[in-house]
């Protein structure tokens, strides 16, 4: 909203607000904390105001106003839990309840249901309504979602979500009035990249996602706001977790890279990321064995292979690791003599989402190919020719490597091996030091777009894994290079102060919005 | 072949020549006076036109009573975008159907309505937007569009004056809703007819997305007679506030059901036991609905009024679409009202949670009752969904669903009371 | 069918036929003409919705998934909405019904004035309960709201005909006419 444009002034529950124009009441009424209930709104889609929720109370108006759509006029003085409010929202929440199943108990959306808010908070807790209620059954839409047209309140986020988003309207009201249900014109079922999105935006059980079904309760998940690792798009997403396990992402709202939404594919990455055994304790090569050990050891290994040395280091990275891991991989390798760094991506079909552009499935099937590159490594379609006939030391940073060779790293002289899982390449290493997946340390990766993006901590990591931010910090201080980063913050920080791309930013700064990088800044403005 | 049960205390200007089958071709038309109103429109100018119908005092005939001048005047006049006009010939309220009449003896009244109206609101197209099931209608409806083309009156440069009209008859397919103006609007670009959020209003933004005036049949046919006799002429009928004539379509319990012509002043138990001479023989009057089945029921002792809207009002109702229902004592109350619920529940259009739900429960209360399984506390129950079924929603069809119940419960409760107390409807039968 | 309809009332063609073929081939010759014609009416294909689905009914007799599919592609819509919106009108037909669609309004005009015994005596006549086809794929008998015409009651409209004053007496009379 341009700053200059004309500005009105609302009261809200005796709050006096000043918005520009062209605000509805509902958005005024966010802006001092109160928010109006809901369920046809959805900040990223049309308001059709259909479902009377959000009526509130104007002086001066002869019956109540839908605030998702009734724009702010000067000098307004709206009441949103007034007694003819309230009673509005009690007649609307009612209604709803006359026909729903009252499923609760069983439902998938028990504990995030706008309904069962609503209803708990207007007290509705005995029903007036004894007649039978209408059957209208289930129904499977996609492969993956279950349409339970009784519990449907008829909000038509769904519809519009395929209509205006994804811009290909295959789900649509049939038939009118209490017969209406959603459905789309064939059994067949419709697939869609982006479709597990009409779960997230039903208020209500009535569209859920089976593999989620009965399964954990929505009130048992925690939620830890993160970056999907799934393409270079870098969606915000909030993870629910549950028995240190990701068990489903959500998307987070951000305008600048996902809007409300993110795609199918990216949750699967999402719960899958880092499945498998891992490694838990660090290993060092002892009379040519394997053996575990501690960290303090391990990292006196390690200091001891950081010198300069004639053939100098080498990398293997992955562009899934976070910025901060990358820098300190760089570190290491600078402290022997930095001779190249590469990585793979792999890559998979596109998919857009018309409604809001911005939005892509990339091609490039990891989070952080901007930053690996930023940080001096190099992408290549074959990262084990890239290292053929280097002699001197290899770093690798979370890539498995599971086509080398049988006698991978022969000639190396010292083979740093830094990762989540296992492999036989993995296993002719001299030090392994088990690291962290995105959902276990906080950190930050850098977009298609060069935005910067920061992740917390959602999990615990398994065994003594850690970050190498924080271990490989630990070896570099003890050889007076840098300090110990004991949080993401300062390993970025001090990225930043040595990679001029990342100019201008600061851990701090990147927020949970994220910031871009100065070069894609830039060139963003010319585009303007 | 005249008129089923025409009366002299009829004042007949738009149905002056309903029951002559010679009325329906154009020629017939023409020998009547027919497009008289359209030369002398043609020849001054939109404003002028405008400004005879407003001081006529109009007001529209398809329920809301809106001053037919004033909504013409919102229309822009700088031609940036078409302006249209659509002919509301949805006529689906129970009790209803006069605009039927009008279409079904005198098309080219309609028709010469619509060329003048959208003359004034600078329209060069027009759309008739019809019922799907006035089958019959339509095709006479049609024949006479035809003939106005190939006579001139439609097509370019009509009757040398250099506007040009397009008119174009649009079958609707079974939607009531489809008859709020909106709901019409959202039809006729071939939408589902739910009715859109206003503002903006149908002269912002219409039919695809431009200025549109939406009218009834009836008001649009009362056009040509205002701006040939001028609107003094008009106002020797009716009242100051409600001028003219208005078509009331009389059914139910009447011994002579139809269409009566009348002047806005003329008095309801008149209408009622004169000219439609009243219930069948041996029966009691008990109810009447005045205006479609959409306003509130009177009472027999409460029709000593007069029709205009305000009088109507006055004694506790509404002129709406000037449906009248009679039902005289042998009508269980219940059933009726039912009966009209299950209509809104059938046709709503099911956007606005209060509407989808509250009719269907309405409706499920009342067969409850009459089943003779009622509550004590159902009565208050049905009051209260229908408070919460009013003034909350898109278009007013939630009201209106609830309007017989609740006036029904205030002026018929111990019907009710007896239906819940003995199990059954007590009705004299 | 073979004389040319005037374009202003091609978009108006009453059909509640519903004896027609249900393969019959979608908009040629003179109906390919109807369609162009309703297409000239309005400044986009949507619009032409309404009227296409309708001559669609007339020529097949119902709105089959395939015949939805067919309109959609030729107005540029996508089926699953075309669907959407048939399925909020009465008049088109989801589901195949008998030669005979009756209709029967239960409005309150003609409830009042007995349509009950009317229908009762219809779904005698034909054997089927409301909105079932008869055996022999004749008839359907259903109710249907207020036809505007509550003064003439029982109004009856039989596909695209429409019956007034309909009494309980006068069945016979209507199911010989209909046979
Ligand atoms: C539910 C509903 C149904 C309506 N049905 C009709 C109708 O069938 N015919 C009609 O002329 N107006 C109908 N109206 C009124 C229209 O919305 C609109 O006010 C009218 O067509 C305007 O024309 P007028 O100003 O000439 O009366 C209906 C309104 C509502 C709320
Ligand atoms: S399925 Fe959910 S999102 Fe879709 S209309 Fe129903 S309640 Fe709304
Ligand atoms: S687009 Fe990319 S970042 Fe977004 S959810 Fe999908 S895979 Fe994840
Ligand atoms: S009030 Fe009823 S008919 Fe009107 S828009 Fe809402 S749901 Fe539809
Ligand atoms: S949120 Fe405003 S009407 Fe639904
Ligand atoms: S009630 Fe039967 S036609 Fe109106």
């Amino acid at each position: 909203m341009n700053e200059t444009s004309p500005v009105l002034n609302v009261t809200i529950d005796g709050i006096q607000v000043s918005v520009p124009k062209g605000a509805t009441i509902l958005e005024a009424a966010e802006r001092v904390g109160v928010v109006i209930p809901r369920y046809c709104y959805h900040p990223g889609l049309s308001a059709p105001a259909v479902c009377r929720m959000c009526l509130v109370e104007v002086d001066g108006a002869p019956k109540p106003l839908p605030s998702c759509v009734q724009q702010v006029q000067d000098g307004m003085v709206v009441h949103t839990a007034s007694a003819e409010a309230r009673k509005a929202r009690r007649a609307a929440v009612e209604f709803l309840l006359v026909n729903h199943p009252l499923d609760c108990p069983i439902c998938d959306a028990a504990g995030q249901c706008e309904l069962q808010d609503y209803a708990f908070e207007t007290g509705q807790l005995r029903t007036r309504n004894i007649e039978p209620k209408a059957v209208l059954g289930r129904d499977k839409l996609t492969p993956d979602i279950l349409y339970f047209a009784d519990r449907c309140v008829l909000c038509t986020r769904c519809v519009r979500f395929m209509d205006e988003i994804a811009q290909e309207p295959v789900l649509q009201v049939i038939q009118r009035g209490h017969k209406g249900y959603i459905d789309t014109m064939t059994d067949e079922l419709f697939e869609h990249p982006f479709s597990m999105n009409i779960v997230d935006v039903c208020p209500v059980g009535a569209l859920v996602n089976e593999d989620f079904l009965f399964k954990p309760r929505a009130w048992d998940l925690d939620q830890t706001p993160s970056i999907c690792p799934g393409c270079s798009q870098g969606c915000n997403v909030l993870l629910g977790t549950k028995e240190n396990r990701v068990l489903r992402a959500k998307p987070r709202p951000n305008n600048e890279v996902n809007s409300y939404w993110m795609c199918d594919h990216g949750r699967q990455a999402l719960v899958n990321w880092g499945a498998g055994d891992r490694i838990e304790v660090p290993m060092i090569r002892e009379s040519g064995r394997l053996a575990p050990t501690d960290w303090p050891q391990a990292l006196a290994a390690l200091s001891r292979t950081l010198e300069a040395r004639p053939a100098g280091a080498r990398a293997i990275v992955s562009a899934g690791a976070s910025n901060e891991s990358l820098y300190i991989a760089r570190k290491l390798a600078d402290k022997v003599g930095f001779k190249g760094g590469v990585f793979r991506v792999e890559t998979g079909p596109e998919a857009g989402l018309p409604g809001f552009p911005k939005l892509r499935l990339r091609a490039e099937r990891a989070p952080n190919v901007r930053g690996a590159e930023l940080l001096g490594f190099r992408r290549s379609a074959d990262v084990l020719e890239a290292i053929r006939g280097h002699k001197g030391v290899l770093i690798v940073l979370e890539d498995a490597l599971i086509d080398a060779p049988e006698d991978f790293g022969v000639e190396l002289e010292m083979f740093i091996y830094v990762g989540t899982h296992m492999s036989p390449a993995a296993r002719r290493a001299d030090i392994i030091l088990p690291s962290t997946t995105f959902a276990e340390a906080e950190g930050s990766f850098t977009n298609v777009e060069g935005r910067v993006q920061r992740f917390a901590q959602a999990l615990h990591p398994p065994g003594l894994a850690r970050p190498l931010w924080l271990t490989g910090s630990t070896a570099l201080a003890g050889l007076g290079a840098g300090a110990v980063y004991r949080t993401a913050a300062a390993a970025f920080d001090a990225l930043v102060g040595e990679f001029g791309e990342f100019q201008g930013l600061s851990y701090a700064k990147l927020g949970l919005g994220g910031a871009s990088v100065a070069e894609a800044e830039s060139s963003a403005a010319n585009v303007s | 072949m005249a008129y089923p049960h025409a009366h002299p205390r009829e004042a007949r200007v738009l149905s002056k020549h309903f029951g002559e089958k010679d009325a329906i071709p154009i020629d017939g038309w023409i020998e009547r006076g027919g497009y008289k109103a359209l030369d002398k429109a043609l020849a001054a100018s939109p404003d002028d036109i405008t400004q005879i119908v407003k001081d006529s005092g109009l007001r529209g005939r398809g329920g809301a009573g809106f001053p037919t001048g004033l909504k013409w005047s919102f229309m822009p006049k700088d031609g940036g975008k078409p302006n249209y006009l659509a002919c509301n010939a949805d006529e689906s309220e129970p009790g209803t159907f006069k605009d039927r009449e009008i279409m079904r003896w005198t098309p080219h009244q309609l028709i010469e309505g619509c060329i003048i109206s959208s003359y004034a609101i600078r329209a060069k197209h027009a759309y008739i937007y019809i019922r799907g099931e006035f089958v019959d209608v339509v095709r006479i409806l049609n024949q006479a569009v035809v003939e106005a083309y190939e006579r001139g009156y439609l097509g370019k440069n009509i009757k040398g004056s250099g506007y040009d009209l397009d008119l174009t008859v649009h079958l609707g397919a079974g939607a009531y809703i489809a008859g709020e103006e909106t709901g019409l609007l959202n039809s006729l670009e071939g939408r589902r007819a739910e009715p859109r959020i206003k503002p903006p209003f149908p002269a912002q933004r219409g039919a695809f997305g431009m200025p549109t005036t939406v009218n009834n049949v009836e008001t649009l046919a009362a056009v040509p007679h205002i701006v040939l006799n001028g609107a003094d002429w008009y106002r020797q009928w009716g009242t100051s506030k409600s001028p003219g004539t208005k078509l009331f379509s009389c059914c139910g319990h009447l011994q002579r059901p139809g269409n009566y012509e009348v002047p806005l002043d003329f008095n309801l138990r008149d209408l009622v036991f004169d000219l439609c001479g009243g219930p069948p023989k041996g029966r009691q009057l008990l109810a009447l609905i005045p205006g479609g089945s959409s306003v509130p029921i009177m009472t027999a002792d409460e029709i000593d009024c007069d029709v205009s809207y305000e009088g109507i009002e006055a004694a506790g109702s509404m002129l709406g679409s000037g449906g009248l229902i009679a039902m005289d004592d042998s009508t269980c109350m219940v059933r009726a009202v039912r009966r009209m619920v299950e209509f809104y529940a059938h046709e709503s259009c099911g956007q606005c949670t209060n509407c989808r739900e509250g009719t269907s429960w309405l409706a499920k209360i009342l067969r409850r009752i009459e089943r003779g399984q009622g509550r004590e506390e159902d009565l208050p129950l049905l009051l209260d969904i229908g408070a919460n079924m009013a003034g909350k929603t898109i278009c007013p069809l939630s009201d209106s669903a609830a309007v017989p119940v609740v006036s029904a419960i205030q002026k018929f409760g111990r019907e009710f009371e007896a239906h819940i107390q003995d199990g059954r409807c007590t009705a004299v039968n | 069918m073979s004389e040319s309809i005037h374009p202003a009332v091609c978009s108006a063609q009453p059909s509640q036929r519903a004896d027609k073929n249900p393969d019959a081939p979608l908009f040629e010759g003179a109906y390919k003409e109807r369609f162009d014609h309703i297409l000239s009416r309005y400044p986009n294909k949507r619009a032409a919705l309404l009227p296409v689905l309708n001559m669609a009914q007339e020529l097949r007799g119902w709105l089959s998934p395939a015949t939805i599919t067919r309109v959609a592609e030729l107005l540029e819509l996508t089926p699953d909405y075309v669907r959407s919106v048939a399925s909020f009108y009465t008049m088109f037909q989801l589901r195949p019904v008998g030669r005979h669609l009756i209709q029967v309004c239960i409005g309150i005009g003609c409830d009042l004035c007995g349509a009950e015994e009317v229908v009762e005596d219809l779904l005698e006549a034909t054997g089927t309960r409301i909105g079932e086809t008869s055996r022999d794929g004749k008839y359907t008998v259903v109710e249907v709201e207020c036809l505007g015409a509550c003064g003439f009651p029982t109004v009856v409209q039989v596909n695209d005909k429409v019956y007034e004053n309909v009494k309980p007496e006068d069945v016979e009379g209507l199911m010989k006419e209909l046979d």
